[in-house]
């Protein structure tokens, strides 16, 4: 996103700049777009969901046959998950100020924070107790959570990117797409979460 | 040789790819050591490799072909270089076989690539004629057929309908709003070349053991979940092509939203801009569904999950449910377009503004609205809850209004007008009766008593055939036509035209319209044999369909002709008002030398000196990018200093 | 209007002109939608209609006919008046038409009228509906199980306590039957095109539909929804009978199902019970009474002369197997798939429909003109 910014060669030959025919940055844009169809692809898997548990005529859901899900862990992993949201904020807000160790500092702990998340959500599927192949439930608990976790994988790798690039000395307070961007996706990723922990395992 | 392999290109992706390979079967056999053996039987068959390879290796070859580097480069964090255009634009073919973030060679790359797939599924069709002429088994035994209308229809839809209609849009749409290229012209780039992938998946089924996928194109579980490994080709391949059109629609989307000349307010869009920009709605928003719905069979059939296994507390239902969801709206998105074009086509051939603009905006909008609330009308023998057949079916008539609107506003454009016959307006007069007559049948269906009758017959193949040929496939020749002088600088032979156009119009007409009947009188859908009594009209469709066959031909070899040899065009053969007329033909490399500035609607034609977009004095193409966002003239700070 | 066109020609319309032109349109378009109705109207479409809701089906059909056919009409016309009248005559290259943006008065008349037609429509079709699917008023209805498998049907009745299954549909005429439908395998769809009904068959719930048969006779049941290899051949016969004959035929099944083995069902007919069967017949024709299909339909074998296509040659698939192999074959088709062939394609319900007397005279036969 930086390189349109950068001026350029004198001589250079190239397209006449576009008109701006809208305040918005495209790059935002795009990617609110994005989001939209992300949030469709989980909006697919919560239909599933609500077949399995609700449509289907003895539809049940968790304990089954004893096992029930470990609320209280995911509870702690929800915490962590929100948590990282505010450090990320908190980036965000130092770069904007030109604070640039508070934008390393919190990016840093941003990344460590999802990468937590996840550890402890690979955690808890191995010490579940049942496996997608048992029942439609379970295939549905994994399905979502396994949905979502591929989707802080993505985040991680851009947290990743970001992070690295905020150490090599990348963006300024005028400059920071490059930040603002993933951190959009990023927040996206933590309510996605909120709302998985909510129709899962609290409800 | 290693330079070779360094640099994107061809050598590079092929690399990848064996790479890929030797990693897909790498990953089976690992996995296949980890786990115990019962719970993960199908990875232990060779089917496991084959199914990550359809993963990674259309990855490995995008990467290797280089649609990623940039942004590989971006994300490593090294200062970013300024944009030197080296992969925009065209001078020799092989600049189509790359990456190209020109969208005028992206458009070309694409209308060229879905036409070779109507060619594939249209040979398809002819040898489902050749097995239909007769009662009885002719040459090819049943799975042959299922494998063979399932694919038909895959093709069609999602490597030639969809696609071809991005890649006009692609190619003349920056062009309408006055925008040097698209917003993101390397998602633009990576998007065409996703679309090889999914066809490419799709075609090599055949070769897999158990035959192509042959649960027709909406695949319902649990028949696509216990199918050979050929379905997967179909679920992986859908993904491909799912990708590429949500990546197009929000590269449209952004790209009207942002890049507009000045003075171009959203009421002075032309129509084929509204109709991509509802037709990208669609698809950002209802594409997802059918990604998920095939990630739900993937995950049945080669993990053995159990979203469709009613024994283990799945529901088949819920398939059909998400399925639909994406593919009603699908079937607006292979008509709005085409809507689009048909404003273009009727009002500069008409010599006459479009009848209630306006009307023809909104309704855009409201058939986007009420698509998302009509799915379950394909649904309405599948067993679902009975209640939900009576909304839907209001809501399903109710969309004839707004597509009413556009049928009628076209004639009020047409009365009164000055009428240029050529071939592209042709086809468009032919759209407007053809879909006419598959848009009523299509109301018909929506009465549910007599879907319960005609439903899975040949009545619906009928009204697929009238919509999809007769509406969207016309409107796609009426574009080409009327585009093509733009697009190569060279004129059609306007004599073959109009021969395609009436063999076409016959032919077609003879070979769907019996189908309504064979369908009321009871033939089912989807089967190689039929009871002896459907046999003559069964013969007469064959018959014609071949017909319908040799004029695609002409059309064929009337293009490829017509672009070598065809007469000069100039830059407005037409006398159309919208930008991409104003600009040469075919226009230059970066469209304008300034941004144009509109002043007033598209298709003010009559009106004493009425004009659309004026352009500044032109000035020497050297523009420094980076330069202010205003249209100015004066040189600025930074730039074209000596 | 016709003033500011600037095509400035006499036969421009607009003026009085066009106002004839308008009426001679009219008057085109009106003649034409009758033929169209009438066409419409003399085609028979339907087969023949065996029941009550057939009536009213075709009946709505007839309307939508009449309410569609004059906007096809109309669109058809309009195109091709606009395309006679109206085309660029040499010397106009350069002509525009006049500058007409909008008329509210028409747009809301094509608005308005079709919406208000569409809501007449779906009402009607909702009426419609409820009387189709509406349980009879008196008495208490048959219940006929449908159960569907890759790739044939089996129907299963209860009467007066007496369960017995069949691969063919026998039911009464004038009596409203209710049909529940489900199935063992993937989705299928059970219709009989003379009676206008279908019904998905989806595993894991029970769906239904309500017929009153009203004709006579023998039909097809179809299966509608594509459910693999063999669902163009998944067809069976539904026979109407008088209600008296009806009765006799129950009383001829429970009567067997009652001698028969446990699971009931042996069909058999004439050749059921102890006395000769012919086998070769068996084998080419199948058994009407039980309506196990014939196996000739599917397998080619020289010495019954039949050439089907759809399932293994016989003459070389048997060629040095035993009683056992045959025997099993024909009970458990899936047991032992030959090459090429795939799995559930060969109807796995022969166990129930033939007597053991005609199993073995098959496997008799089968052994001795193929087996060796
Ligand atoms: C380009 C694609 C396209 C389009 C535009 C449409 C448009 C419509 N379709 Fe169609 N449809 C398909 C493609 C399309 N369809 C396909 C591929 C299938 C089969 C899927 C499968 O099972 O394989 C299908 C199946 C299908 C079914 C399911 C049938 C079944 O499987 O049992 C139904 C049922 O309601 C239906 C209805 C409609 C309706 C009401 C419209 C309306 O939008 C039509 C509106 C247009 C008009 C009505 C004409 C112009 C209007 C006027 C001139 C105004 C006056 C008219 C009246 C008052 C009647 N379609
Ligand atoms: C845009 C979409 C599109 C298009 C253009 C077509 C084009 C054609 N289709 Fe198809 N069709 C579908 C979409 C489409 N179809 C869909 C969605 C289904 C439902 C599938 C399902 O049930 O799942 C279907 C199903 C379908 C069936 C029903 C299969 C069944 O249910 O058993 C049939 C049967 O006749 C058919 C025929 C044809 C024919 C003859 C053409 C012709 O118009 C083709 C003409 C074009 C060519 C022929 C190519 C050009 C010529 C050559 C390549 C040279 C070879 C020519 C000769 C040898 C003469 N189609
Ligand atoms: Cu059973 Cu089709
Ligand atoms: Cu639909």
């Amino acid at each position: 996103m930086e390189a349109a910014s950068l001026p350029v060669a004198h001589d250079h030959h190239g397209p006449p700049p576009a008109n701006r025919s809208s305040r918005v940055e495209p790059a935002l844009l795009g990617m609110l777009l994005f989001i939209i169809s992300e949030i469709m692809v989980f909006g697919a898997f919560f239909t599933a969901y609500f077949f399995i548990r609700v449509v289907n005529e003895g539809a049940t859901w968790f304990p089954i046959d004893g096992v029930d899900l470990p609320v209280a862990v995911a509870g702690v992993n929800t915490a962590i998950l929100v948590s990282s949201s505010l450090t990320l904020h908190w980036a965000q807000t130092s770069i904007k100020a030109g604070n640039r160790f508070g934008m390393q500092a919190g990016m840093f702990t941003t990344f460590l924070l999802g990468l937590t998340f996840l550890f402890i959500q690979i955690n808890e599927y191995v010490h579940v107790g049942f496996a997608p192949q048992d029942h439609a439930q379970g295939t549905i608990f994994f399905g979502l959570t396994g949905l979502h976790g591929a989707h802080v994988t993505i985040g991680l790798v851009l947290l990743a990117m970001v992070t690295w690039r905020a150490f090599r000395g990348h963006f300024s307070a005028e400059h920071h797409d490059g930040l603002e961007i993933p951190g959009v996706y990023w927040h996206f990723v933590d309510i996605m979460w909120i709302i998985v922990y909510m129709t899962i395992y609290v409800l | 040789m290693i330079t070779q392999l360094r640099r994107p290109g061809w050598p590079r992706a092929i690399f990848a790819m064996l790479l890929a390979g030797a990693f897909s079967t790498a990953l089976s056999w690992s996995v296949r050591a980890a786990y115990g053996h019962d719970r993960f039987e199908h990875l232990l068959q060779a089917q496991s490799i084959v199914i990550i390879a359809m993963i990674a290796v259309p990855l490995a070859f995008l990467v290797g072909l280089g649609c990623f580097d940039y942004w590989f480069y971006w994300a490593s964090g090294r200062p970013t270089r300024p944009e030197d255009h080296s992969s925009h634009g065209a001078t020799s073919w092989r600049d189509y076989l790359r990456p190209n973030t020109d969208h005028k060679v992206i458009g070309v790359q694409y209308i060229v690539h879905s036409f070779a797939f109507l060619f594939i599924g249209g040979l398809m069709a002819m040898l489902m004629r050749a097995e239909l002429a007769q009662p009885g088994r002719q040459f090819v035994d049943a799975s042959t057929f299922n494998g063979l209308f399932s694919v038909h229809a895959s093709l069609l839809i999602f490597l030639f309908v969809i696609p071809v209609f991005a890649g006009i849009a692609n190619y003349v749409l920056p062009l309408m709003i006055g925008a040097p290229d698209m917003a993101f012209p390397r998602l633009n780039a990576l998007s065409f070349w996703l679309l090889p992938c999914a066809g490419i998946l799709m075609l090599l089924s055949f070769l897999a053991p158990g035959g192509s996928f042959a649960s027709g194109w909406t695949a319902y579980a649990p028949l696509a979940t216990d199918q050979p490994l050929g379905q997967m080709f179909f679920t992986i391949g859908v993904q491909f092509a799912g990708a590429s059109s949500i990546a197009t629609a929000l590269n449209f989307l952004v790209t009207i939203i942002t890049m507009r000349a000045p003075g171009m307010s959203f009421f002075r869009m032309p129509l084929l801009v509204w109709a991509n920009f509802a037709t990208s709605l669609l698809v950002v928003i209802a594409t997802p569904f059918i990604a998920a719905s095939q990630f739900f069979v993937l995950l049945d059939w080669s993990l053995g999950f159990n979203f469709f296994d009613s024994e283990r507390g799945g529901d088949p239902l819920m398939y059909q449910h998400v399925f639909w969801f994406y593919s009603h709206p699908a079937v607006y998105i292979m008509m709005l377009p085409g809507f689009g074009i048909i404003s273009e086509v009727i009002a500069t051939k008409a010599r006459k503004p479009v009848f209630g603009y306006r009307m023809m905006a909104f309704s855009l909008l409201a058939i986007v609205i009420l698509g998302f609330t009509v799915w379950a009308h394909h649904m309405f023998v599948s067993g679902m809850q009975s209640w939900i057949r009576i909304p839907m079916m209001v809501t399903t008539a109710i969309i004839a209004v707004p597509t009413g609107i556009k049928i009628f506003s076209w004639l009020a454009t047409l009365w009164r007008g000055v009428l240029r016959l050529d071939t592209s307006m042709l086809f468009a007069l032919g759209f407007l009766a053809m879909f006419t007559c598959g848009g009523i049948s299509g109301v018909m269906l929506a009465m549910v008593p007599l879907d319960i009758h005609v439903s899975d017959t040949y009545f619906i193949v009928a009204h697929i055939h009238y919509v999809l040929f007769g509406g969207s496939l016309f409107t796609i020749f009426a574009g080409v036509y009327h585009w093509f002088p733009k697009i190569t600088g060279r004129h059609v032979d306007e004599r073959l035209g109009k021969i395609h156009f009436w063999t076409t119009l016959v032919f077609f007409n003879v070979t769907f319209a019996p189908m309504h009947l064979i369908g009321v009188e009871g033939m089912p859908r989807r089967v190689a044999d039929y009871a002896d009594q459907f046999a003559t009209w069964n013969l007469v469709i064959s018959l014609a369909s071949f017909g319908l066959g040799l004029s695609t031909l002409l059309f064929a070899y009337n293009v490829l002709s017509s672009a070598r040899g065809g007469a000069r065009a100039t830059a407005n053969p037409w006398r159309a008002l919208t930008l991409e007329w104003q600009v040469s033909s075919p226009p230059p490399i970066f469209n304008f030398d300034a941004v144009p500035t509109v002043v007033g609607g598209p298709y003010e034609f009559g009106v004493p000196g009425a004009v659309h977009g004026i352009f500044a004095p032109t000035r020497p193409a050297e523009v420094p990018a980076g330069a202010a966002a205003t249209p100015s003239t004066t040189p600025t700070p930074g730039g074209s200093a000596p | 209007m016709g003033e500011e066109s600037t095509r400035g020609e006499p036969d421009a319309v607009g003026g009085p002109v066009g106002r004839r032109r308008i009426s001679q349109m009219l008057v085109v378009g009106l003649l034409a939608s009758a033929v169209g109705i009438a066409l419409g109207l003399i085609i028979d479409w339907f087969p023949a209609d065996g029941s009550t809701q057939a009536d009213k089906i075709d009946t709505l059909w007839d309307v939508l006919i009449i309410c569609s056919v004059p906007f096809f009409v109309l669109v058809v016309v309009v195109v091709l008046f606009a395309a006679h009248d109206f085309r660029m005559r040499p010397g106009q290259e350069q002509l525009d038409g006049p500058p007409i943006h909008g008329n509210t008065k028409l747009e809301v008349i094509w608005t308005a009228g079709p919406a208000i037609l569409l809501v007449a429509l779906c009402s009607y079709a909702y009426i419609v509906l409820h009387d189709i699917e509406k349980a009879p008023a008196a008495g208490n209805e048959r219940v006929v199980e449908v159960h569907a498998q890759q790739f044939t049907w089996t129907f299963s009745y209860n009467e007066n306590g007496q369960k017995f299954t069949t691969a063919q549909l026998y039911v009464p005429e004038g009596k409203s039957v209710r049909f529940n439908v489900t199935t063992r395998d993937v989705l299928h769809d059970f219709w009989v095109p003379a009676w206008r009904m279908k019904i998905d068959a989806v595993p894991g719930i029970t769906t239904h539909i309500r017929v009153t048969p009203k004709r006579l006779g023998t039909y097809p049941v179809v299966c509608a929804e594509l459910c693999g290899l063999g669902h163009a051949f998944m067809r069976q016969t539904a026979h109407v009978l008088p209600a008296a004959e009806f009765d006799r035929w129950v009383q001829k099944m429970t009567t067997r199902a009652g001698g028969g083995a446990a699971g009931g069902g042996e069909g058999g007919g004439a050749a059921g019970g102890g006395e000769k069967v012919d086998a070769k017949a068996l084998f080419m024709k199948g058994d009407s009474a039980s309506g196990a299909t014939a196996c000739g339909a599917c397998h080619k074998l020289a010495d019954a002369g039949t050439v089907g296509g759809v399932g293994p040659d016989l003459d070389t698939a048997l060629k040095g197997r035993d009683k056992a192999f045959i025997h099993e074959s024909i009970v458990d088709p899936n047991a032992d798939i030959t090459k090429g062939f795939d799995a559930n394609i060969m109807p796995a319900n022969y166990k129930d429909l033939l007597t053991g007397a005609q199993l073995d005279a098959l496997v008799d036969y089968l052994e001795e003109v193929a087996g060796k």
